[in-house]
């Protein structure tokens, strides 16, 4: 589990550090570029307006100064200048053809400049010429209480201009106009002699101003120097206190720029003020729809950011795995391995040195595995060797002494007893054939335990006696062939052969906690200390052959049940010998 | 193997790039909403642009949309009297779904259900101009007739003594308009003056014409007459100057036309007042947005009235009510 926590963070850190680099990579892109952005959309936006508010100024001062040449041409005209002198001199006679003559030549220019709604010559006794002789004047009105009339002569160079006005000097007619207005001066006697009115048709103004857009709903509005509204798109909603415009400040502002906060918005004037007209003309934007664009960047870079954000980590993700993945499939073969299977083919799906590494793992591990079956081979083969050969020596050594005995007895006449011996040494051969099966029961081996024994008692008849005491539970139980026997064997020869006196053996069997525990006990001449420990060390007897048959069946016994079994030798000299085998309960399949 | 996993990535980076540009050819990256107004359906009581009211109307109906960010669509009968005209108009429009309706209404009892059933469409309402005898509109926006009324009898009073006589030229007795002006006039009167019994032209300016005339000639002690709408100030001011006794009787009435303002230049008018067309063309359609923005509103607003004379009408603030400005 530890491991693939490991594994996991290989790919952990690696996405965390791709994660870390993409984000910084596309935060501080996007921050910087967005402010450049930003930025110079901010300032191309105001350059944009002052530039436009500028055209537009120098687009009204040139037609200001076109009507303005207009003006001049009529005051200078021979014709308006003999009327101006006649009634300097007081003559009536003749002007009216004077008169019918101005008149004529207004209408030639009117019929030429259509953006002009009206030319009126008033002059100081009352006199209007007007370009329409047909045309009725209103009555009401008096052009010398009129404001352009008196204004006419505060400036004698330029023509003096007004707000936007509905002119009714004439009968029936209202129309909206900027009066421009000069100056009638008799040239001979250089006195002033009444005022020439050019109306602009006002039409024309709006058009050129409402034609602007600054931003979404932006404008443009024009004041003249004392302040009063030339154009503004939403006159009537300053007069309605619907809507507030910030003129005073405005004017102040002259060329330049002014932010304020207008009727809860905050407002942008880009002002211009024209020395030639005297009029104001500013452009007011709305700040926050200068920067609407600023928004809207603002979501793109987002959105954009996210999306390569999103296809980085996709990616990072993909490569990331495509290099743990392998690393951790190896990691997994190995484990294998280590639990002790190398029948595995390690191979892993991998297009880089881990692949090579693999392969090479794949190698050391074929290696291994044939080595080691080699050595268990050789080993096997050698230590069934040396059983077989163990077995063979005992076999013939002890059916040597038994037929002996048995000749011996029918020599003596003991046929009985001959027959006995005859039939148990049978019995005797045929469970330690077993059908070549070295696992048998616990019952198999002592049945065969108690032929030997018998066999051995009437061989050494009144000098050796026995006792097997095994508990019948134990009787399924796997055992291992000729297991008691060699230690009995070996019990007989050397602890009771050199006793003197009657020998005993003693067998029993106890199960104990899922282990079978023989014990084989002996009344013989025992062992010293310093010969026990060299038993225990050697794994056998200290004379003879019958040491061999001990390690013997302590190596069938560690063969058979492994580490689980084991032989122990407790002895006291002149007290005898107990030998304690310990094997694990294993039921014999079948019994 | 190296090369698939190259492929991959260039593959990846490739697809996120089709992905980023087809977001912005679909305008993924806009939200809902951005970019997309509101549609505001506005039904007036005539599409006659020759009709300087309307026509100013229309305008600040212009000017609020494009200030207030609203798409708009201008509806109407082609003469006022076409009520069953407009019904069905209102009816057509609420089948669009507009997010507002907003209606000057040609009659003041049968336009009710039809506003209603704007209402019931989830489809707000405002009312300008002329309302209708309901309730349920969002907003009401237009000229208080009674404080228009006051203003009226405000400029009589300045003008005639105490206890002189004075008659009234009323339009239809039950329009709601006529009786909150006269209401408003006689409020301000009140008993400083003596008013003669109320007389209805009917809305024609000939009928006005010959009660005017009658008047006079009947009642040689008049000193001042107040006319409460365009055609019973026509025809009044008519047999006013016909009479020859402009000087001697005040004329005070109500709107404006060219026709008007000659006689208030000619002296024959002394005062009338006028309301203000574009404010309530503007103020409807802002107010139609506050409410499609869920702000909460005022349900009445007075776009006010104006007293005009000889002596302001030409007022730069005066100009622009009085006066078209033809291109």
């Amino acid at each position: 589990m530890s491991l693939d926590v490991k594994i996991h963070s290989i790919q952990t850190s690696m996405i965390l550090a791709f994660a870390v680099l993409i984000v910084f990579t596309i935060v501080t892109l996007g921050v910087f570029s967005y402010y450049m952005v930003g930025e110079s959309l901010t300032r191309n936006t105001k350059e944009n307006t002052f530039q436009v508010v500028g055209q537009l100024n120098r687009v009204i001062e040139d037609y200001i100064s076109y009507m303005d040449d207009i003006a001049l041409v009529v005051t200078g005209a021979g014709d308006v200048q003999a009327h101006l002198e006649a009634t300097s001199r007081g003559m009536r006679e003749g002007t009216q053809a004077l008169r019918q003559r101005i008149s004529g030549f207004l209408q030639s220019i009117m019929s030429v400049r259509k953006d002009i709604e009206s030319i009126f010559l008033a002059l100081d006794d009352g006199t209007v010429i007007t370009a329409d002789p047909e045309a009725q004047l209103n009555p009401a009105v008096d052009a010398r209480s009129q404001e352009w009339y008196s204004n006419s002569s505060l400036n004698t160079v330029r023509a003096s201009l007004s707000s936007a006005h509905v002119q009714h000097l004439l009968k029936d007619r209202y129309p909206w106009v900027i009066s421009l207005s000069r100056e009638l001066r008799d040239t001979r006697s250089n006195l002033r002699r009444g005022a020439l009115l050019v109306d602009l048709n006002y039409g024309i103004i709006e058009k050129l101003c409402s034609s602007i857009q600054l931003g979404k709903s932006g404008y443009v509005f024009i004041v003249n120097a004392e302040g009063d509204i030339v154009y503004h798109p939403r006159q009537q909603l300053i007069y309605s206190n619907l809507k507030t415009e910030l003129i005073p400040e405005a004017m102040r502002a002259e060329n330049g720029t002014l932010t304020a906060l207008v009727d809860g918005r905050e407002v942008l004037y880009t002002v211009k003020t024209s020395s030639y007209t005297g009029w104001t003309i500013v452009g007011v934007s709305y700040v926050n729809e200068l920067f609407s664009n600023r928004s809207q960047l603002e979501y793109y870079f987002v959105m954009i950011g996210l999306l390569c954000f999103v296809t980085a980590a996709i990616i990072s993700l993909f490569i990331s795995q495509r290099i743990s993945r392998p690393i951790q499939s190896l990691r997994g073969l190995m484990q294998e391995v280590e639990r002790g299977n190398f029948d595995i083919d390690i191979r892993v799906n991998a297009a880089n040195e881990v692949a090579d590494l693999a392969r090479d793992c794949d190698i050391a591990v074929k290696k291994v595995r044939d080595l080691m079956r080699q050595i268990k081979e050789e080993h096997e083969l050698k230590q069934k060797q040396e059983l077989k050969a163990l077995q063979a020596q005992i076999n013939p050594h002890f059916l040597y002494n038994t037929l002996d005995s048995i000749i011996w007895m029918i020599e003596c006449g003991q046929n009985d007893e001959a027959v006995l011996m005859t039939s148990t040494l049978a019995r005797f051969f045929r469970l330690g054939i077993s059908r070549g099966m070295e696992i048998i029961t616990v019952k198999d081996e002592i049945e065969h335990l108690s032929c030997y024994l018998t066999i051995q008692t009437m061989r050494y008849k009144n000098t050796l006696d026995y006792r097997i005491d095994v508990d019948p539970a134990m009787h399924p139980y796997r055992s291992l062939k000729l297991m008691l026997q060699p230690i009995v064997e070996n019990a007989i020869y050397h602890g009771l052969k050199n006793r003197e006196g009657p020998g005993m053996i003693t067998v029993t069997g106890r199960m104990d906690d899922g282990k079978l525990v023989f014990s084989v006990c002996d009344n013989g001449v025992g062992m010293s200390e310093e010969e026990l420990r060299r038993v225990e060390s050697e794994g056998g007897s200290a004379k003879g052959t019958g040491g061999v048959g001990i390690r013997n069946v302590r190596d069938r016994m560690q063969l058979y049940f492994g580490s689980d079994s084991s032989v122990t030798y407790d002895s006291r000299e002149n007290i005898g010998t107990t030998v304690t085998l310990v094997l694990p309960a294993v039921r014999q399949e079948g019994e | 193997m190296k090369n698939r996993i190259m492929f991959f990535i260039v593959g990846a980076a490739l697809l996120a790039a089709l992905a980023i540009t087809a977001a912005f050819q679909w305008q993924v990256f806009f939200p809902a909403g951005l970019g997309k107004k509101p549609r505001v359906t506005v039904i007036f009581k005539t599409l006659d642009w020759d009709n300087f009211f309307w026509r100013t109307l229309k305008e600040g109906v212009e000017s609020a949309a494009k200030d207030c960010d609203v798409d708009f669509l201008i509806e109407g009968p082609e003469e006022e009297k076409y009520i069953d005209q407009q019904i069905s108009i209102v009816e057509d429009a609420i089948k669009q779904r507009p997010a507002a309706i907003v209606m000057a209404a040609t009659d003041f009892n049968r336009l009710v259900p039809a506003a209603e059933q704007i209402k019931k469409s989830g489809i707000r309402l405002v009312e300008i101009d002329s309302f209708i005898n309901s309730q349920v509109a969002d907003c009401k926006i237009g000229t208080d007739n009674i404080r228009a009324g006051g203003q009226a009898g405000e400029a009589l009073v300045g003008r005639i003594p105490e206890g002189s006589l004075v008659g009234i030229i009323s339009y239809v007795k039950a329009s709601s308009t006529a009786i909150d002006r006269e209401a408003g006039v006689r409020g301000h009167l009140g008993t400083r003056v003596r008013i003669l019994n109320t007389l209805y032209s009917n809305s024609e300016a000939g009928q006005a014409y010959s009660l005017c005339a009658r008047l006079i000639a009947t009642t040689p002690d008049l000193d001042a007459i107040v006319a409460l709408n365009l055609p019973s100030t026509l025809g009044a001011a008519q047999a006013l100057k016909e009479s020859g006794k402009q000087d001697r009787i005040v004329l005070v009435s109500f709107d404006s036309s060219q026709d008007v303002l000659e006689y208030i230049e000619e002296g024959v008018i002394r005062d009338t007042v006028v309301q203000k067309p574009f404010n309530m063309g503007y103020l409807g359609i802002r107010t139609a947005r506050e409410l499609i923005d869920g702000k909460k509103i005022k349900k009445q607003i007075d776009t006010g009235s104006v007293v005009i004379n000889k002596d302001n009408m030409y007022e730069p603030e005066n100009q622009k009510l009085l006066f078209p400005v033809v291109q």
